[in-house]
């Protein structure tokens, strides 16, 4: 029986090609976009599970409350290793302290590369699991020890065996290779982490760093712990909270509550909010996951209402088989085989479909996702997948049909009541209900993207590079340099700075000036810079002056941004001193010289921070800020700085970024989900256009005689259209109704989000309403015109 | 005995009022009769026809086939019967356009749920027997009416039912082609003793029937 089935469900796919390929495809190119958004969430889902620990690794967070505000993050003070070991440390299987993964100069021979790495405590190796495929298991015994990832090794030495071989590292300290382990994995938090060298050498290498091991009031490193088996982060974490608080005075103003941060939750649960924890990426996982629902759904619901759309063709079909002796389960039984059939086939398209598409979705998304064809659990999914979706689509056509009366089909007399087409219209107004909401949806993520990116960024960064110069080899020639360069005619202005152009390095509190308030915790962003910052970045003075050379003086002055000038509460900023409020032994005060314009330097959709630009006295900056030479073209001017570079530091390798490039990666994760948002809506158009198209053929098939006698009667051919065309516009205004609304507040809710947002405007709405419109009179118009233009002679013979 | 109605009423309501179709039919038909049933259009031969066939319900009076009271059997059970005993023949032929000729009589034997080997023998059988075995993998859109409805007396014919009705057989055919379908009733009932019942228009093809029942608006006269 299965087999007759298959036959004839086989070729009423091959007899209505038009009906198949909208069906098929409508649904294969559904299926495709849940398929790669499955696959995105599960890529998702799979970030940080490549510690073999990770269940119970955590790193320490601390939240502080400066001025009311509650910020939370994992920097956290060197003192604070003790505090937990000594009061806690039942608690934890391991507890290492870290450095941040910074980048190093890694020098071997002639090689000489730049790679991310960290330093941290040897316990570290075991605690991370860390696959160590040559040299010691133990490799961070020995102070003068580094080990390697797999490809650093491989840059570094090719061919030769890296283990025992002497490196040095940043220009001055020769270690030895001790070990080798396998790279972490790109959806891995430690994913750069190409190198790691004892913590012992950290503390050799750092004067502050040694220093800092009583200072509590300096959170500048990191610390990771797995627990002991049978604790609880839960319990642990209300136990340690206060351990801050308890062992130092000075910093308890802040309130600092030291808390545990799980792995698992680090790359998906990752923001806070006023010291709670808010979720993160989480919640794109779940906006996708709700777009691919609704996009297989828009896809079963053409497949449905196509099937009943044809169900008076079938009517007869149906009619006969009851009265040879089929029973009603069997006939559901059959349309449920046809409905599977058919989505065993748009499954089969729709791999055809991602295959293609993965490459081009990778690039899109950042992701290296490829097809599981091994994972059996991938299949089983998709097996109920397929049969969960054959039971929606088909079971509304499949109850539907069977249900006829074979006297009422096989008379003729079957005439589909007035209500009949209710669940049909229904589907459709669902359909395009969401279609608009999507694009609404999508037509304001872009517009905020772009009001962020039209917000002025205080500072010209189109022409401007900056170098890293992470080296000792650098203090003191800066003054050199910069005539060097200028001379070189590739560079017309450049600076140094403490923090890159697009970052906040550095925050600093701890002045005092005329007027501060009684108990005002400041927290200024701190940057250090040679004084022709402001010149080479192109920033406006709107107060005072700019730094210059020509007085003495200003190696003790400082330029604030209009933010700060507000949150100093100065009227009148301009010669106002900052000073130290360490009364033992304070740093000479800083004399306000000048006011530059706000900068963005962080996110832009978030207000600028309040910031101070301190000259650099000591020449110890970690970028050269260069404006390019407008007449040259850039990689001309690129090569000249490369080859001063080189000449004044052979054995170092030359690096730089554009600005506005790194600028740019600001937007990276709003662009993506704008991008993909905007293909998705485009796909769930593109598959409701295809629904009602068929609907609209099968909706003029079914009144050809309607038409025919209107026409005889004198109707035009704009009659007919407008006759045909009138219904499915309601139903599309309708769903326009409901879709602005749940738009509207759905939009709202996410662009609470930033700070710097755009207004809402009613012509967005417009937009997608008329735009709706349009592709559906575009889409209708099609078959309307083409059943209004036939000849009424044909269609009123064929009664 | 192979069926009896007694007092068969059917009726449609109408704005308050009840419409006729059948009025009070009593009729006996024993095994091996061919009764024709006629009367002008609207008389309820074709309604009469699809009671009997079980396809239709009434709405008063007795009806028993094969010693089965059909008035109080359920839906299943009712299928089951006129599937095993029951053949259709319609005006309009009522082939499935989607199967082959083969096919087509192939299907009730599927869903009397006969196995594979026997439904081929009895297919080639019956293809045989109609003399259109060259045509078993034609599809019903490329024969002509009298060989379409060949085709449909064929697989009414296939599950041996006990009776065969038939609604306006040879109403979509020429004369020529009517002759022969009638001839082939005739044959049936004479030979292998078919009981027939037929709807039809035409007198002549009613007299190759033994027995003539005229209805008007929904009575026996």
């Amino acid at each position: 029986m299965f087999k007759n089935y298959l036959k004839i469900a086989w070729r009423n796919l091959l007899k209505n090609k038009g009906y198949t390929f909208i069906n098929v495809g409508g649904l294969a190119l559904g299926m495709a976009v849940t398929l790669i958004i499955g696959l995105w969430i599960q890529d998702e889902l799979s970030y940080n599970r490549y510690f073999k620990n990770k269940d119970s690794l955590a790193q320490v967070f601390q939240s502080q409350t400066f001025n009311g505000e509650t910020g939370t993050g994992p920097a956290i003070p060197r003192p604070l290793e003790k505090g937990l070991r000594d009061g806690y440390g039942d608690n934890f299987k391991h507890l290492i302290m870290c450095s941040w993964t910074n980048d190093h100069y890694l020098k071997y021979g002639e090689k000489n590369i730049s790679r991310p790495g960290n330093y941290m405590q040897k316990a570290g190796i075991e605690m991370f699991g860390l696959n160590i495929i040559k040299g010691e298991k133990d490799g961070l015994r020995e102070i003068n020890s580094i080990m390697l990832s797999e490809s650093t090794a491989d840059a570094l030495f090719g061919n030769e065996d890296p283990i025992g071989k002497i490196i040095t590292v940043s220009n001055e300290h020769k270690m030895n290779v001790s070990a080798v382990y396998s790279d972490i994995p790109v959806n891995n938090s430690f994913n750069d982490t190409d190198f790691v060298i004892p913590w012992k050498k950290y503390l050799a290498n750092n004067e502050w760093i040694r220093n800092a091991e009583d200072q509590w009031g300096n959170n500048s490193f990191q610390m990771f712990v797995q627990l002991a088996d049978n604790v609880t982060f839960d319990k642990i974490n209300s136990t340690i909270k206060n351990v801050k608080k308890n062992l130092n005075e000075d910093t308890a103003q802040f309130n600092p509550q030291i808390f545990l941060f799980p792995m698992e939750e680090w790359y998906l649960r990752g923001n806070f909010e006023n010291g709670k924890q808010v979720g993160g990426r989480i919640k794109y996982v779940w906006l996708f996951g709700i777009i691919g629902a609704f996009v297989l759904l828009l896809a079963c619901i053409n497949f449905m209402n196509l099937s009943t759309a044809r169900s008076e063709k079938r009517g007869k079909e149906v009619g006969i088989r009851k009265s040879i002796g089929s029973q009603r389960g069997q006939l559901i039984y059959q349309f449920l085989s046809e409905s599977f059939i058919v989505v065993l086939f748009a499954f089969i398209v729709a791999i055809l479909l991602v295959l293609l598409s993965l490459n081009g979705f990778n690039e899109l998304s950042k992701k290296e996702i490829v097809f599981p064809w091994g994972n059996g659990v991938f299949w089983g999914v998709s097996l109920l997948f397929i049969l969960f979706t054959s039971l929606l689509a088909g079971s509304y056509p499949a109850l539907y049909l069977s249900s006829f009366k074979p006297v009422d089909v096989l008379k003729g007399t079957f005439k589909t009541g007035k209500y009949a087409g209710l669940p049909r219209k229904i589907l459709v107004v669902v359909q395009f209900t969401v279609s608009v909401a999507f694009i609404i949806g999508t037509v304001i993520v872009m517009q905020q993207i772009n009001f962020a990116k039209n917000r002025p960024v205080g500072y010209d960064k189109e022409g401007l590079i900056q170098v890293p110069t992470f080296s000792q080899d650098f203090v003191g020639k800066y003054d050199l340099m910069r005539t060097e360069f200028l001379g070189s005619g590739a560079v017309i202005e450049m600076s140094t700075s403490s923090s890159p152009t697009t970052q906040i390095w550095s925050n600093r509190g701890g002045f005092t000036w005329e007027g501060k308030p009684e108990g005002f915790q400041e927290d200024l962003a701190w940057t250090e810079v040679s004084p022709e910052y402001a010149k080479s970045l192109n920033m406006k003075i709107v107060e005072g002056r700019d730094f210059s050379r020509d007085f003495a003086t200003d190696s003790l002055g400082v330029l604030i941004n209009e933010t700060a000038k507000k949150y100093l509460g100065m009227e009148n900023p301009v010669g106002q001193l900052l000073r130290d409020d360490n009364e033992e032994d304070p740093n000479p005060p800083l004399k306000i010289i000048g006011v530059v314009q706000d900068m963005i330097t962080q996110s832009p959709y978030e207000p600028v921070k309040q910031g101070v630009y301190v000259y650099d006295r000591n020449d110890n900056a970690s970028y050269y800020n260069m404006r390019l030479n407008p007449n040259q073209s850039a990689t001309q001017n690129i090569t000249t700085i490369q080859n001063v570079f080189k000449e004044h530091f052979p054995d170092i390798p030359f690096e730089y970024d554009f600005v506005d490039g790194e600028y740019g990666e600001k937007f990276a994760s709003e662009e993506r989900i704008g991008t993909l948002s905007g293909v998705f809506t485009a796909l769930a158009i593109l598959i409701s256009c295809l629904g009602l198209f068929g609907l609209t053929s099968f909706v003029a098939e079914q009144r050809k005689k309607e038409i025919g006698v209107r026409k005889v009667l004198g109707a035009s051919i704009f009659n007919v259209w407008n006759m045909l065309s009138k219904d499915f516009l309601k139903l599309v205004i309708i769903s326009c109704f409901i879709a602005v609304p749940i738009a509207y507040f759905v939009m709202n809710g996410w662009l609470q989000e930033y700070p710097y947002r755009v207004i809402l405007k009613w012509w967005i709405f417009a937009i997608a309403i008329v735009g709706a419109m349009f592709v559906t009179l575009l889409t209708v118009s099609f078959q309307a015109i083409k059943a209004a233009k036939a000849n009424p002679v044909k269609s009123l013979r064929t009664e | 005995m192979l069926l009896q109605l007694r007092n068969i009423f059917k009726w449609v309501q109408l704005g308050g009022q009840r419409i006729f179709l059948l009025k009070d039919i009593n009729l006996e038909v024993q095994e091996g009769e061919f009764i024709s049933i006629m009367g002008p259009s609207g008389s309820g031969k074709s309604t009469l026809l699809n009671v009997i066939g079980m396809l239709d319900t009434f709405d008063e009076g007795e009806y028993d086939f094969l010693n089965e009271s059909v008035h109080s059997l359920k839906e299943k059970y009712r299928s089951n019967l006129y599937k095993e005993y029951i053949g259709f023949v319609f005006q309009s032929y009522h082939l499935l356009d989607d199967l082959t000729v083969e096919e087509n009589l192939e299907m009730p034997l599927l869903y009397k749920k006969i196995k594979s080997s026997e439904r081929k023998a009895l297919v080639a059988d019956m293809l045989d027997r109609f003399s259109i075995v060259g045509k078993k993998d034609l599809f019903p859109t490329q024969l002509s009416g009298g060989q379409q409805q060949l085709v449909g007396v064929a697989r009414a014919l296939i599950g041996k039912p006990k009776l065969i009705l038939a609604d306006e057989p040879t109403g979509n055919l020429n004369s020529q082609q009517s002759e022969e379908i009638m001839q082939l009733f005739k044959k049936l009932n004479k030979e292998e003793g078919v009981t027939i019942i037929q709807v039809t228009h035409s007198e002549k093809n009613a007299a190759y029937g033994s027995r003539i029942i005229n209805l008007l608006d929904g009575r026996k006269i």
